[in-house]
């Protein structure tokens, strides 16, 4: 199932864009970004949505009414807290849902980055398996996997006088870092929701740092162009919180 | 806020898991087998090992390492012995050796390890020389004692072992080239332009007619004279592997699983398809009686000439290296199987199976 719905339709719409684009992996990884951008994007704006609105919520006089008045009954806060998302049309997982869709594209985009780019008998005839009969691999295969001074299939370093410099780590790590913190909105003292977004915004770019220099480079690719891509989307919504980016700043 | 710390560093763990899963299951794909064989011995490459196994009754001669497989090291081109009495193995691991071993011991004589891709293709000896094509698209030359003479780039992921036929060595490339490797110039000659990745040897002709299988879904003739196409055979599904001759027809199987006999003078069809039970990679085994071949499904079959079936038995696994004869024996290297190595005779009876000790 993971493979008929996830990997084997994105493996070929990566080989479409590649054929079509004149063998160029690398930008069929990045035109693949801005695909998966554009058809998330209502679940972006709903992401948006329900950040700004459970921020709101957190100045709301009834809603912090109801969290003085039912500290101790934790049934009743938890239903006078869904009514109130409800009346506001606010939901509490909205902004979680695009963070979590990202979790199968990561993986299945991984999967379908080494499989598109077969480097071994079994891996090119199970490749060869996953082909739609409407496109027509003759020409392309095999892939070529060089992308300016990248192997796509492999991790990438640059050789800076003697050590091996993770380039593209390091530019993920820093445009993750970038685009978590415009998309925390500016926060209260003592809101917990905001705490755990600073606490996000400083964890997840590690991470994905760190799958950036351990996993292919073509996943690397997928990072930095979906976390520009990301800052634009936000930067045209006029959701970006450029302070925030200040040190110092609150 | 301690419960929502744990549950991002649950999820990033989750996460790492996926994927070295996934980098896992890549490395599993890194599993073939090459097999060769003397009047004596069977050459099995499988994995991080290599082993000599008896043609008498399927025992272990020695295995090569002798006593822990290398995991850095993954065999899955053919050994070639040469002759001057040394078998030479190719590794694709992530330490990708071309190693060189006693074939009456497997004691190691020497190894190479510098290359920038990894060795898929068996390499061949030509006089003094040993030629080996790498996936990085070069082909290198080595002395006979495996001192480094030079590498020249082709293009190119080369996966098949060269052809030779006197002054040159012709050699198919993933790039969808047959490239003419001129020995004493120490470079290309010429080139032919093929339909697709080729993967699999060329084959030549009596006449000096190339014949070449690909991902284009062709058989294609190249005549080595004039570098220019003679005739192509049209296949329902991709060419793997190299084709086989005998006389005046050249043998074939194919992705989607159809088996033809073609005319080697004009590309017509002979007979066929005949379609035995699944997926044609390895090429055709031609002995003096018929013509074997085994599928992914793991059947053995043996054709008459004419393409009716002598035999078929099944072996298990999947067959997808070449069947290879060893003295009076049919040998099969399936995968996925618990024995790696299974000898018919030429009836198609199993003579005895080898199954590894773990």
């Amino acid at each position: 199932m993971w493979d008929t719905y996830i990997i084997i339709p994105m493996t070929n719409v990566l080989l479409f864009i590649y054929d079509i684009i004149g063998h160029n992996f690398g930008i069929a990884i990045i035109l693949f970004t801005m695909l998966i951008r554009a058809v998330t994007w209502p679940l972006t704006a709903q992401q948006l949505k329900g950040t700004q609105g459970m921020q709101e919520l957190q100045k709301d006089k009834e809603w912090l009414g109801i969290q003085k008045k039912y500290k101790d009954d934790k049934e009743k806060l938890a239903q006078e807290q869904m009514r109130i998302y409800k009346e506001r049309g606010i939901n509490p997982f909205g902004s979680c849902l695009p963070t979590l869709i990202q979790f199968p594209i990561i993986i299945g985009l991984y999967q379908s980055i080494i499989r598109s780019l077969a480097s071994t008998p079994l891996s090119l005839l199970n490749f060869s398996r996953n082909l739609y009969p409407f496109l027509d691999v003759t020409e392309i295969v095999p892939l070529n996997s060089q992308f300016l001074w990248m192997d796509l299939g492999r991790p990438e370093s640059l050789d800076i006088f003697g050590f091996a410099f993770p380039t593209l780590a390091v530019i993920v790590v820093i445009t993750s870092y970038i685009q978590s913190k415009l998309m925390t909105p500016p926060a209260n003292p003592g809101d917990q929701s905001a705490a755990m977004g600073n606490m996000m915004s400083i964890y997840m770019p590690f991470l994905m740092g760190y799958f950036a220099m351990t996993f292919a480079s073509g996943l690397a690719l997928y990072f930095i162009t979906s976390n520009v891509l990301g800052v634009a989307q936000y930067a045209m919504m006029g959701r970006a919180n450029w302070s925030n980016l200040i040190p110092g700043k609150k | 806020m301690k419960s929502k710390k744990l549950l991002v560093i649950m999820m990033a763990v989750m996460l790492s898991i996926l994927l070295s899963g996934c980098s896992a299951s890549a490395m599993n794909a890194n599993s073939w087998s090459g097999l060769s064989a003397d009047t004596e011995k069977a050459y099995l490459a499988n994995g991080s090992l290599v082993y000599a196994i008896s043609l008498d009754n399927g025992s272990v001669v020695w295995q090569y390492p002798a006593d822990k497989a290398d995991t850095k090291e993954a065999y899955f081109a053919a050994p070639v012995l040469t002759e001057d009495g040394q078998l030479l193995l190719a590794s694709a691991g992530t330490a990708h050796s071309l190693v060189s071993l006693n074939p009456v011991t497997g004691v190691m004589n020497w190894s190479f390890g510098d290359s920038d891709g990894i060795w898929i293709a068996s390499p061949i000896a030509v006089d003094e020389t040993i030629y080996a094509p790498n996936t990085d698209g070069k082909l290198y030359a080595f002395d006979l004692n495996g001192n480094f003479l030079w590498a020249k780039h082709l293009g190119g992921p080369l996966w098949s072992q060269p052809l030779v036929d006197g002054d040159f060595l012709y050699i198919n490339s993933l790039d969808h080239n047959l490239y003419a490797f001129d020995i004493a110039k120490e470079d290309v000659a010429w080139a032919a332009k093929l339909s697709g990745a080729a993967p699999g040897s060329p084959l030549l002709g009596a006449d000096g007619t190339l014949y070449s299988g690909s991902f284009g879904a062709k058989v294609e003739a190249v005549n080595s004279a004039t570098h220019s196409t003679k005739w192509d055979f049209a296949t329902a599904g991709w060419v793997w592997d190299a084709l086989a001759l005998d006389g005046e027809s050249l043998y074939v199987g194919d992705l989607d699983g159809n088996f033809y006999a073609i005319d080697a003078a004009n590309g017509d069809l002979i007979w066929g398809p005949v379609k035995p039970n699944g997926t044609i990679l390895g090429a055709p085994l031609v002995t003096d009686d018929f013509i074997v071949i085994g599928t992914e499904s793991g059947t053995a079959y043996a054709y008459e000439h004419d393409g009716s079936t002598l035999w078929q038995q099944v072996i298990g696994g999947q067959l997808y290296s070449a069947p290879v004869q060893g003295g009076e024996l049919i040998l099969f290297s399936p995968m996925e199987n618990d024995s790696i190595l299974v000898a018919l005779d030429n009836e198609g009876k199993q003579v005895w199976q080898f199954t590894p000790e773990n």
